[in-house]
């Protein structure tokens, strides 16, 4: 275990050359919550309004939680995987008795707990800059659901970026296309631009069949008691099943990938 | 681990693929055979050296050795282990040496990488303090340490290199091209530390380069490899002396002569008035020098060996002839 946390130790101090870089980083993810929420705010003007069910205190709730949801489960440094395999950095890591999966998992980690610091401030500066109408999740059992569900994201966007980053085993020329389709996908199916309940209820239904609404949504519709909590339990067996799943698939492609693998730029 | 038994078999067959997508509809595919048939064995304690032309199979080799290729077929052992297995035993004993890549944390001191190091090899904090120190004395870089790996030259990152390779005292060392892009005294120390190293560790080693000069100051063995086949396994100074066909007379005349006629006794090689580099067969060498201390104004005269390089190239040049 040890061995993990001086991954977490000098990624950490990685995260701190680049000072400048995570700066702009959150400047750009808070600029996007400031869109979000004059977006959403100008449709709302009328405090009476309901559009999609939703009236000015759920939506703008809605937007606010989806910064700190954001900030855990879409910040990642496995983005860098990709990169590993097509230019032969992979090489290193195979050299040495260190897991890949848990290293990157940790390196994740260091930079959630690093942006989780800095989204808590943001929230602080936006909460107080804009006075949205919050709701405070008080339901220990929500709660606890809730950060289940958080966790079961995290390990499931994981997943997916890792199984998107082994194109580059068989098309080492291909390293990042692949990986900015899921951002794409991830942005609109995730419900990171809308609530995915506005959408048609057969839209819905295709999207909630996919893993993606359990990145972001779900979990913070469990947060903001949207949906009941059995269907809050129901969604969290379903986001474990993803992840046995995709657990599966990546084993498999990597071990393909592996035998592939050309060590290029060596 | 006294009883560490370290024979390497490798017999060797592998076509890697190298898809050329020259457009999405037709995707070509050439198969390359990197490696043909390689087989050689290597005792515990030994320096090899391998030569051969780029994109001989060197690499390949190494990489095969060392568990980040899979071979397509043949049969490799290491220290015990099948490489490509990646046994977590198995990896603390190796290390790969790659003079064109890194590992080392660009942004942050050496220190970082090595105190990582010293985690994932899970070394006792003892035997990593005795371990660092000595690499680092012996490469002189202990000031270094703290520096950004990014601000350091080529040859203070070349010796880091090291270090981080060597930390955990692998008992098999693969190098490949350890003294690429290094001046001539960063090579040398480079060199000399290859060699304590397998003095003092008792580690095996194998060695690409092509440097001849690291072959020479270090391997008594070595592979000569070209387009995936071995050509020659045994002493270099075998290698030499069964392709050593010619010695080279070099000789500075003390005043101007008629160069011409030196070609009566030998190819001159190179003409640089006052100095005249003449090719004569080995048995030869003593006959041509009294006649050219006759016939000549001669200064000075030496005869040496052809150099490695030269003879290496004619084993190749000779192979495809």
């Amino acid at each position: 275990m040890s061995k993990y946390l001086a991954v977490f130790k000098i990624s950490f101090a990685q995260e701190f050359v680049y000072r400048l870089n995570f700066i702009m980083w959150r400047v750009r993810n808070v600029l996007q919550i400031f869109l979000i929420f004059f977006l959403w705010d100008s449709i709302f003007a009328d405090p009476g309004r309901v559009v999609f069910g939703y009236d000015r205190a759920k939506i703008l709730t809605y937007v606010f939680g989806l910064l700190i949801v954001r900030s855990i489960v879409l910040s990642t440094r496995t983005i860098d995987v990709p990169g590993d395999i097509s230019n032969g950095d992979l090489t290193n890591y195979l050299l040495k008795p260190v897991n890949y999966f848990k290293y990157w998992f940790t390196r994740d980690l260091s930079s959630k707990a690093l942006n989780l610091i800095f989204a808590a401030l943001e929230a602080m500066l936006i909460y107080f800059l804009l006075r949205p109408p919050f709701f405070f999740q008080q339901n220990p059992a929500i709660l606890l659901l809730f950060f289940l569900a958080v966790f079961l994201a995290v390990v499931l966007y994981f997943l997916m970026i890792f199984i998107f980053s082994t194109f580059p085993f068989w098309y080492p020329e291909q390293a990042w296309g692949s990986i900015f389709l899921l951002f794409i996908f991830t942005e609109f199916l995730a419900g990171g631009a809308f609530p995915l309940d506005i959408l048609p209820p057969l839209a819905q239904k295709v999207i909630y069949s996919t893993p993606f609404p359990y990145l972001l949504f779900m979990p913070l519709q469990i947060y903001l008691g949207k949906i009941s909590f059995l269907v809050g339990v129901k969604a969290v067996l379903i986001a474990s099943l993803w992840v046995g799943i995709l657990a599966l698939i990546l084993k498999l492609l990597w071990s393909f990938g592996l035998k592939a693998y050309r060590a290029e730029g060596r | 681990m006294d009883h560490l038994v370290k024979d390497f078999e490798v017999k060797e067959k592998r076509p890697g693929f190298v898809g050329t997508i020259s457009s999405l509809i037709s995707a070509k595919k050439t198969v390359v055979n990197a490696l043909k048939s390689v087989s050689f064995s290597v005792d515990e304690g030994e320096l090899v050296g391998f030569i051969g032309p780029n994109g001989a199979g060197k690499t390949t080799t190494l990489k095969i050795l060392s568990g980040i290729l899979y071979p397509t077929s043949g049969f490799v052992q290491v220290a015990g282990f099948n490489p490509w297995e990646r046994k977590s035993k198995f990896l603390k004993q190796i290390s790969l040496v790659m003079g064109q890549k890194n590992q080392l944390w660009w942004d942050l001191p050496a220190q970082e990488t090595f105190t990582l190091l010293k985690a994932i090899y899970e070394i006792p904090t003892r035997r990593y303090k005795e371990n660092l120190n000595e690499l680092v004395d012996l490469l002189e870089m202990r000031k270094y340490l703290l520096v950004p790996v990014r601000r350091l030259s080529l040859g203070q990152r070349m010796r880091f290199e090291l270090i981080a390779a060597l930390i955990h005292r692998p008992k098999v060392v693969f190098l490949d091209e350890p003294t690429i892009g290094l001046d001539l005294i960063a090579q040398q120390k480079v060199r000399d530390f290859i060699a304590d190293y397998n003095r003092r560790s008792k580690a095996t080693i194998l060695l690409t380069s092509h440097n001849m000069d690291d072959l020479v100051g270090l391997a008594k063995r070595v592979i000569v490899i070209d387009e995936g086949n071995i050509i020659f396994d045994g002493d270099l100074s075998e290698l030499v002396g069964r392709h050593a066909k010619e010695k080279i007379i070099k000789i500075s005349l003390s005043k101007t002569s008629n160069y011409k006629k030196l070609e009566g006794i030998g190819r001159i090689r190179s003409l640089k008035p006052p100095q005249v580099e003449i090719v004569v067969a080995r048995s030869m060498a003593a006959v041509a020098a009294a006649e050219i201390l006759q016939n000549f104004p001669v200064a000075d005269l030496t005869i040496e060996e052809e150099s490695i390089e030269d003879i290496i190239r004619k084993v190749f040049r000779g192979k495809n002839e």
